[in-house]
């Protein structure tokens, strides 16, 4: 019998690339699952210890440790807030140089682009390890980690954000006859700035979340004492920071929305 | 000498289409110049190259005694104004800043860095704004006001510039027939009253009738016409338009595997 349902093509059929992105998951997957030893066997018997774990979490918070708790999150939060602040400022220059259509000359921009790559090659963790053996422990080197790394990935995201700027607005500004430098700071900026506050509200939310892990390493934050206490089954201290940063993150989410609203809807203006 | 001249100017895209052929043409200071041709004559090309927004390959334009080369086009554009079909505002800054870019050309970079403006380009932005009657909506966002009135801010940036020369790339291609006789009005009044020489792209040959001093038409990159609106018969017409109708007659037919 003949089919009647078809494809929006020509000749009827799912095109190629429709087609590769289901398979080629599926294939993927098959292939891997062996090597890298996911089995669901595994999972399914370690039901019981995961509950056993959770089960353990149900136990009366350690109230004696709320105040080392508070400024222990407190000092996550100023890390976070100082590491992205630093970033953003160190970022906006180099992501206008990264950027193809703001940048000077295309070896600038190859060269930035590279630097910023070289950056985000190595994790926060990585690099707070280099700088706690520069620096000693900290919250110091734990800032310097965060804000290195949150420079690689926010040059990336301005650059990319500049590049999709509608060409129309940039060209409208060339027919006055000013300069490039001109028409980067009136037609593409103003222009990016929904992406940067997009992208400003996940890299806080990603480094809120990279600062609380941070002290594994001793750079600071709450890290070190949710490491110590998992080490030492200190469940009574475990689940409250989980809890404090699960609450702090949802926190950070609703205001974010928030901002992102009012930013995007015209009411941080210039003038 | 002719206010603006073009000779012997050739336009070939990196892709080796040729977008104009030989053009020579010659243009008095304040003029209304209609440029009639159906889509992909080279009307736009024409005026692009005349700003350098889109440089000719071959030829010489000189605009005002200077003769436009690689090293002076900002200097030629800081007094050129330019209107585009789509406005090419900067959406996301009010109309007041809109029309303050057209000043930015006087600035050095310092000064542009913190988006600060002497008073007075204000007096002049205002004025301009005046012009086109929109001083009302000087501090709403470019992207809140109508298709019209964009176009309006398009015109009034050009005027901050204080031009001799506006080039309108079809400036009302994009509006509602109301909206597109009040800016053929607007220009044409800018025209007359203070002299400013206006070459404009159209596609309605009664518009350009009814306010050009002069009609210059192109047809697959030639110049195909050139004389008064009276000029203009309707035999002209057709011979300007006559060989792309041929062309667009036979439309092919959708094929279909499905069935």
């Amino acid at each position: 019998m003949n089919p009647s349902w078809y494809w929006p093509t020509p000749n009827g059929k799912p095109p190629l690339t429709a087609v590769l992105s289901v398979v080629l998951p599926i294939a993927v997957l098959v292939l891997t699952a062996s090597t890298v030893d996911m089995s669901t066997n595994k999972v399914f018997y370690a039901l019981p210890r995961m509950l056993d774990f959770t089960q353990h979490l149900w136990v009366m918070p350690d109230w004696h440790y709320l105040p080392q708790l508070g400024k222990k999150m407190l000092e996550t939060v100023e890390m976070t807030l100082l590491a992205t602040a630093l970033a953003v400022m160190i970022s906006m220059p180099l992501g206008i140089l990264a950027a193809k259509n703001a940048s000077p000359n295309p070896w600038i921009f190859r060269m930035t682009r590279d630097l910023l790559s070289f950056i985000r090659a190595l994790p926060e963790l990585v690099w707070a390890l280099v700088f706690v053996s520069a620096l000693g422990l900290g919250p110091l080197p734990g800032i310097m980690a965060l804000a290195l790394v949150t420079v690689g990935f926010m040059g990336k995201f301005i650059a990319e954000s500049i590049e999709v700027v509608d060409f129309k607005a940039i060209e409208g500004l060339e027919s006055t006859g000013c300069t490039k430098f001109q028409s980067i700071l009136y037609a593409m900026l103003p222009q990016a700035v929904p992406d940067f506050i997009g992208s400003l509200l996940y890299i806080l939310d990603h480094n809120l979340r990279a600062a609380s892990i941070l002290g594994l390493v001793g750079a600071g934050g709450i890290g070190y004492d949710m490491v110590m206490s998992m080490r030492l089954f200190n469940y009574e201290r475990i689940g409250m920071i989980a809890l404090s940063i699960y609450a702090l993150v949802t926190l950070l989410d609703r205001l974010s929305d928030v901002f992102r609203q009012k930013a995007i809807g015209g009411i941080l203006n210039v003038h | 000498m002719a206010y603006i001249s073009l000779r012997e100017v050739c336009k070939v895209y990196p892709n080796g289409y040729c977008a104009l052929k030989n053009i020579n043409l010659d243009i008095e200071a304040g003029q209304f110049i209609a440029v009639l041709g159906p889509s992909g004559a080279g009307k736009s090309t024409l005026l692009r190259a005349m700003n350098a927004l889109d440089p000719a390959t071959q030829g010489e334009i000189t605009i005002d005694g200077v003769t436009l080369n690689k090293k002076n086009y900002r200097k030629i554009r800081a007094h050129v104004g330019m209107v585009f079909q789509q406005f090419n505002l900067v959406d996301r800054l009010n109309v007041m800043t809109n029309v303050l870019v057209g000043r930015l050309a006087e600035h050095s970079w310092l000064s542009s860095l913190f988006y600060l403006f002497p008073k007075m380009d204000y007096q002049i932005a205002e004025a301009a704004l005046r012009e086109v009657d929109l001083l009302d909506k000087a501090w709403s966002r470019a992207d809140k006001l109508s298709g019209g009135q964009q176009q309006r801010v398009g015109i009034a940036r050009a005027l901050a510039q204080q031009p001799k020369l506006i080039l309108a790339d079809e400036p009302i291609a994009s509006l509602d027939p109301k909206a597109s006789e009040e800016v053929l009005k607007l220009l044409r009044k800018i025209c007359s009253e203070k002299g400013i020489t206006i070459i404009i792209n159209l596609h309605q040959v009664e518009y350009a009738k009814q306010y050009a001093d002069r009609i210059i038409a192109l047809n697959a990159g030639w110049l195909v016409f050139d004389g008064s609106p009276e000029q203009l018969t309707a035999a002209k017409q057709a011979e300007i338009y006559g060989t792309t109708y041929e062309e667009t007659s036979h439309e092919p037919e959708l094929v279909l595997a499905h069935t």
